[in-house]
């Protein structure tokens, strides 16, 4: 069974006549690293904010692991699918570094002991750690952006979505995180990434999907499958 | 017709208890006469109304004086003149945000340009319309973050109340540290395209101020004077 | 319009460290130059120094000058160096305010004095030359990430300014739209301008006439950008470089509904 699955879903947004997702039909199954493409305004962040269900598809179903998405409450979508945001300064809301990643975990009735040693990890990982007691919206473009990872990882979700992850991070930074991204594939975590970076996905997807005026105008797979050399 | 929103505003801010259901009919009137959306208003209503159903109790239990109507053991719980007073409070935010709605409604373009018109700084009423305009994005971010808490798995609607007061004493920080650095960008922003480049700046657009016009907003200030002198 | 720059050094606190270092250089009136280095290199402050944000509006501590055509950031106020200097930011979201795009564009002007006629020509003219004329109406705010970034450029070119400084502009646009402003910037480049444009993807500035490199607040290379976008050894050791190996060859169409390789996908996207 796929993890998401899509039929004919359309989006309109209010108090715009045109339809910025039109009659989707796809599936996403919980393995590899799957990009969506597609040309400014084209739907991407669109058909993203309805997987999470931050937005209600105005026509057709999501159904994630069999179930429809709307029977799940926010937060339990949020326990299955980590979702970073296109602007990650939208999703730090704590004091300090630590208490971003420790956020969830906490709220949800963590042990204060096994979060501090998740949050270790996740520190050491992200290479965080020296700034444990910044204030978050402090650091810089490419370390929020790390952070929102670590944030978001933390709890443990199945299924990875990221929106933009590149814009601001130079190629250095870019590296990195193709380098990260493809180490939680390999941790057997499905993942999304939406972009306009072609150079970047190709670099890191195993399937390619093109998106245009709300549209799939294309969907290929890698050769040989999921099996990617590191 | 700018002007006139402004202006009831304060006029609905003067005013005292009785008189205000009399005058939210008359703000919802004007809401309509202006082919405003209604369904808005209502929307910010419900959305509001444990806060009003909270400050009526509030307002009616610790307000005391007049009879007494409910009590629990020797302590009277609401009384008349408590009631009074909280059914005012109630009444007097629901005009506040009815005016609000006008503002808001009101393309932000048509505010400095009216406020111009009368006089007013261009800086300032800049600053004004800027300010109202970013409300409305102000709230987006504040929904943003209160989904982002959402996805990291923590169920809002179970957590008990006390706790989440707390939560959101310290989400308030980080996004209004955000709205302040944002606001501060802006105004560099607005100073790289030339803004208080000189004492005057041109529009491209006109408002046309009708006869209408002018009778309204004379109108208003009078009779909120009057009013006001009504109630002394 | 040249520009100048000498001796500059900028530091956040006056006891804190050096963000720019002593840097010294000239650009010629027409000339359009690309600026890279790694995120904290000191480009977004060289910025600022340039369209005189510093020292004008940001606390801390600058020596040195900067010269737009002799004329001293020190001494005019930002407003007022408007007509001479276009500032693009990085951020779309912290520099739209208006209610429509037109009021966005037509902002600058207004500020100016302009004649309404005029101001509306100057509109025109530039939601024509980024071919944005179908968002004239819209409200930015609602506008995705990129088209954000051309209303900004558009605020900025409606000002006509002789130099234009280009922050990180192209990061959000897709490769359809840096086409389109990679060539409304040559353009501009042929009339004339003195264009300053700071860029991670080094594809997107092969067009410019010279490439400055910075590292830790100091510049590394300035030079023309043919030959040192050949001296690969150079990028890639200073991590500039997000090789690809040709990664496209790796792929293949499975399932092609509208039966375009991956390289023309965006091309056909374009018109």
């Amino acid at each position: 069974m796929p993890f998401l699955e899509l039929s004919q879903v359309s989006y309109f947004y209010p108090q715009q006549s045109k339809s910025a997702l039109t009659e989707i039909d796809i599936n996403f199954d919980n393995e590899g690293i799957t990009a969506i493409i597609g040309p400014n305004g084209s739907g991407k962040t669109t058909l993203t904010k309805l997987l999470v269900g931050i937005l209600q598809p105005t026509a057709g179903e999501i159904r994630l692991k069999g179930r429809r998405l709307q029977e799940y409450s926010l937060a339990e979508i949020g326990r299955r699918i980590g979702y970073i945001f296109q602007n990650p300064d939208q999703q730090l809301f704590c004091t300090t570094v630590n208490e971003e990643i420790g956020f969830g975990l906490i709220h949800q009735g963590g042990e204060p002991e096994a979060v501090r040693e998740k949050v270790d990890f996740y520190l050491e990982y992200f290479e965080l750690t020296a700034y444990r007691n910044v204030f978050p919206l402090h650091l810089s473009k490419g370390e929020k952006q790390r952070l929102a990872l670590a944030a978001i990882l933390a709890n443990e979700p199945e299924f990875l979505i990221l929106d933009e992850p590149t814009v601001g991070l130079d190629a250095y930074r870019k590296k990195l995180l193709a380098e990260y991204l493809r180490k939680l594939a390999r941790l057997n975590r499905g993942m999304i990434i939406v972009s306009h970076d072609l150079n970047f996905v190709m670099k890191v997807a195993d399937r390619i999907i093109g998106l245009e005026k709300g549209q799939i105008c294309w969907d290929s797979l890698q050769e040989g499958n999921t099996g990617h050399e590191a | 017709m700018v002007i006139v929103l402004c202006l009831s505003t304060l006029a609905l801010i003067y005013n005292t208890p009785g008189r205000l259901l009399l005058l939210l009919a008359g703000t919802v009137i004007l809401l309509l006469i202006l082919r405003l959306k209604l369904g808005e208003f209502l929307g910010y209503i419900r959305k509001f109304l444990p806060l009003f159903i909270f400050l009526l109790l509030v307002q009616s239990i610790f307000t005391r004086g007049g009879e007494v109507l409910l009590t629990m053991g020797t302590v009277p719980l609401i009384t008349t003149k408590g009631l009074e007073l909280g059914i005012s409070v109630v009444l007097r935010m629901m005009v506040v945000i009815a005016s609000a709605v006008l503002l808001t409604t009101s393309n932000s373009r048509d505010i400095v340009l009216g406020m111009v018109h009368w006089k007013f700084p261009y800086e300032i009423a800049f600053m004004f319309s800027v300010s109202l305009r970013f409300l409305p994005t102000f709230r987006e971010e504040l929904s943003n973050v209160i989904t982002a808490v959402q996805l990291r798995g923590v169920e809002l609607k179970k957590v008990p109340w006390g706790r989440k007061i707390a939560l959101y004493r310290c989400l308030f920080f980080p996004v209004a540290y955000g709205a302040i650095e944002k606001a501060q960008q802006l105004s560099i922003a607005m100073e790289t395209r030339g803004f208080r480049a000189y004492p005057q700046r041109t529009y491209l657009r006109k408002l046309q101020f009708g006869s209408k016009d002018y009778v309204l907003s004379l109108l208003f200030p009078v009779a909120t004077l009057m009013l006001i002198l009504l109630q002394i | 319009m040249t520009v100048v720059v000498q001796g500059l050094t900028y530091r956040y606190r006056r006891d804190g460290p050096a963000v720019i270092k002593n840097i010294n250089f000239r650009i010629a009136q027409g000339e359009i130059v690309a600026v890279t280095g790694l995120s904290g290199c000191g480009k977004s402050t060289l910025c600022n120094c340039l369209c005189g944000i510093i020292p004008h509006c940001q606390g801390g501590e600058m020596s040195g000058e900067v010269l737009i055509n002799g004329k001293n950031t020190r001494q005019f106020k930002i407003a007022s160096l408007a007509l001479q200097v276009g500032m693009v930011f990085q951020n779309p979201d912290t520099q739209l305010f208006s209610p429509t795009v037109e009021d966005e564009i037509a902002f600058a002007p207004e500020n100016m004095c302009l004649e309404p006629e005029f101001i509306r020509e100057r509109v025109d003219n530039v939601l024509a030359l980024l071919e944005i004329n179908e968002f004239r109406e819209a409200n930015p705010c609602q506008l995705s990430g990129g088209e954000k970034q051309l209303v900004a450029l558009a605020a900025v070119l409606a000002l006509d300014p002789p130099v234009l400084i280009l922050d990180e502009v192209m990061s959000q646009l897709d490769s359809g739209s840096q086409k389109k402003v990679a060539a409304v910037l040559e353009k501009l480049h042929k009339q004339g301008k003195t264009i300053i444009m700071v860029e991670h993807d080094l594809e997107t500035v092969a067009f410019t006439d010279r490439l400055m490199v910075i590292n830790d607040g100091e510049i590394v290379r300035f030079e023309r950008t043919e030959s040192l976008l050949a001296d690969r050894d150079f990028l890639t050791a200073s991590q500039l470089l997000f090789d690809d190996d040709q990664s496209m060859n790796k792929w293949r169409t499975v399932n092609a509904l509208s039966g375009v390789e991956p390289s023309k996908l965006f091309l056909s996207t374009t018109k």
